[in-house]
């Protein structure tokens, strides 16, 4: 696509983000690997590259870089311009698409859209802005406060944010939007190879271990995502998914 | 010889990390501000912004205490201040506690508080660096592809169908992942995944009456917290 035409297709505040947002990721980004180098350097206590990359360290580093590719190439798509933002603050799944999901749902606008990318940028931002202050409360008041953040009931809630998340979040799945012409019918479709494929494996790891494949969503999530955009495209060109105008629905 | 506990009280340590959370700060007022503008222009009213404002409030207190109950779990292994910066920042609360769990090991100490008390402070840096660079990996395709990513999903007046449908992929293969896997792994998650749904559906049924209508806005917030609540019924019955 020409440069010409890419901005065309851009709104002023999505081209600001992939403009300004960018660089801004940049400089955080250069600031978050230099902080802890300044701090080793002024202690002089550096460690050496082989200390850092081993094989002992190389286990830590395997559950990091997959994470990161799995959530930039299936939540960037989702949130668009707000992406650098939720990137840089980090508990994207947890948090981040979540608050940006209800925002769109509450405004009924589409993602991938100038009017949802803006209003969930708005809601990263906030949220965003919201957990650096009540993070920073807790560790100023660190001593008074955790008595009740280690209480059994508190944390045993908290292992299962991701599902109430999910609980709560599946209703908007259905729910309507006002903006953009088309709408997409039978979308759900396209996913049945992959519902068939984890439900297999889910059941699988349970039944042979007991286990869950909780840990081992951001690996599936890359896995998956190839395949669902396959059926997808197989299922749309068969016409079992079709795209129709709004007035029409 | 410099120790893991004069780096993680390190005066430096902390100037740092304020600065960096200054600028997030910062950089989050600004795409605030830059965002809130271009709604007005796109046509929403200062109403729906601001219950979007509401409501994002009320929704990432929840999400950012069960944060919290991470950060007290990264102290015990790391100190404050290296937690609280790694909470705030790119950093993801499942994860940081997994590594909290192994990074002991992985620098020879036998358990975390083994660590805490006898680190020097290059075995920390070796922690430090190792947390600082590993997530960064979404950056290397954020930053090169995070545009070309965003417009092959955009929708316009002039997109094919095909870009309607490829669009709406994205969100439901995650849904599409994740509702198998707490559905079949796990009876407790299932159990609250489900009371989520429920509590979100009959909220939705109250909503539609007149006097009710201001719950709207906080469905998927309360729903959140039932569903967080209700693990320790399952909790009880279940396990």
């Amino acid at each position: 696509m020409s440069k010409k035409k890419e901005k065309a297709n851009l709104d002023s505040f999505q081209a600001w983000c992939h403009r300004w947002g960018r660089i801004g990721t940049v400089i955080a980004l250069i600031y978050m690997i230099a902080l802890p180098f300044i701090v080793l350097g002024v202690y002089d206590c550096m460690p050496s590259i082989g200390d850092v990359f081993n094989l002992a360290t190389m286990g830590i580093l395997m559950i990091y870089i997959p994470v990161g590719f799995s959530e930039a190439l299936t939540y960037t798509p989702i949130l668009g311009s707000a992406s650098y933002l939720t990137f840089i603050t980090g508990n994207i799944m947890n948090l981040k698409v979540p608050c940006a999901v209800n925002a769109m749902n509450l405004t009924k606008k589409e993602p991938n859209t100038p009017e949802g990318e803006a209003i969930a940028s708005v809601a990263v931002a906030v949220c965003s802005i919201m957990t650096v202050i009540l993070l920073a409360l807790a560790a100023l008041f660190s001593t008074w406060i955790s008595p009740f953040f280690e209480l059994p009931a508190v944390k045993s809630a908290s292992n299962y944010l991701i599902p109430a998340l999910f609980g709560s979040m599946t209703l908007g799945l259905f729910g309507s939007t006002t903006s953009g012409k088309k709408v997409v019918k039978g979308g759900v479709m396209g996913m049945i190879p992959v519902l068939i494929i984890i439900s297999v494996l889910a059941l699988l790891v349970r039944v042979s271990s007991g286990g869950s494949l909780f840990g081992a969503v951001g690996f599936l999530l890359i896995a998956m995502l190839p395949i669902a955009i396959l059926s997808s495209r197989i299922m749309w060109k068969k016409g079992l998914i079709k795209v129709v105008d709004k007035e029409a629905k | 010889m410099v120790t893991m506990q004069d780096i993680i009280h390190s005066p430096l340590l902390l100037i740092l990390i304020a600065i960096g959370l200054l600028y997030i700060v910062g950089f989050s007022v600004v795409y605030l501000i830059k965002a809130y503008k271009h709604c007005l222009e796109l046509g929403m009213t200062k109403d729906d912004i601001n219950k979007v404002i509401k409501s994002s409030v009320f929704f990432s207190i929840v999400p950012s205490l069960s944060i919290v109950v991470g950060l007290f779990v990264l102290i015990s292994v790391m100190g404050t201040l290296w937690s609280w910066w790694r909470l705030s920042v790119i950093g993801s609360l499942s994860y940081e506690s997994m590594i909290s769990s192994s990074v002991a090991s992985a620098i020879g100490f036998a358990s975390s508080g083994e660590m805490l008390s006898g680190a020097t402070g290059q075995q920390f840096g070796v922690v430090m660096i190792l947390m600082s660079i590993g997530m960064l990996s979404g950056f290397f395709i954020l930053i090169p592809f995070g545009k070309k990513l965003s417009m092959s999903v955009n929708k316009t007046e002039t997109s094919s169908d095909w870009k309607y449908v490829f669009s709406g992929v994205f969100m439901l293969c995650m849904f599409s992942v994740y509702i198998p896997v707490l559905l079949i792994g796990d009876t407790i998650q299932a159990l609250v995944m489900l009371t989520g749904l429920v509590v979100a559906v009959a909220l939705g049924v109250l909503a539609s009456k007149p006097k009710l209508h201001w719950l709207a806005d906080f469905i998927m917030a309360f729903s959140m917290i039932a569903g967080m609540a209700s693990s320790l019924l399952w909790l009880k019955l279940f396990s």
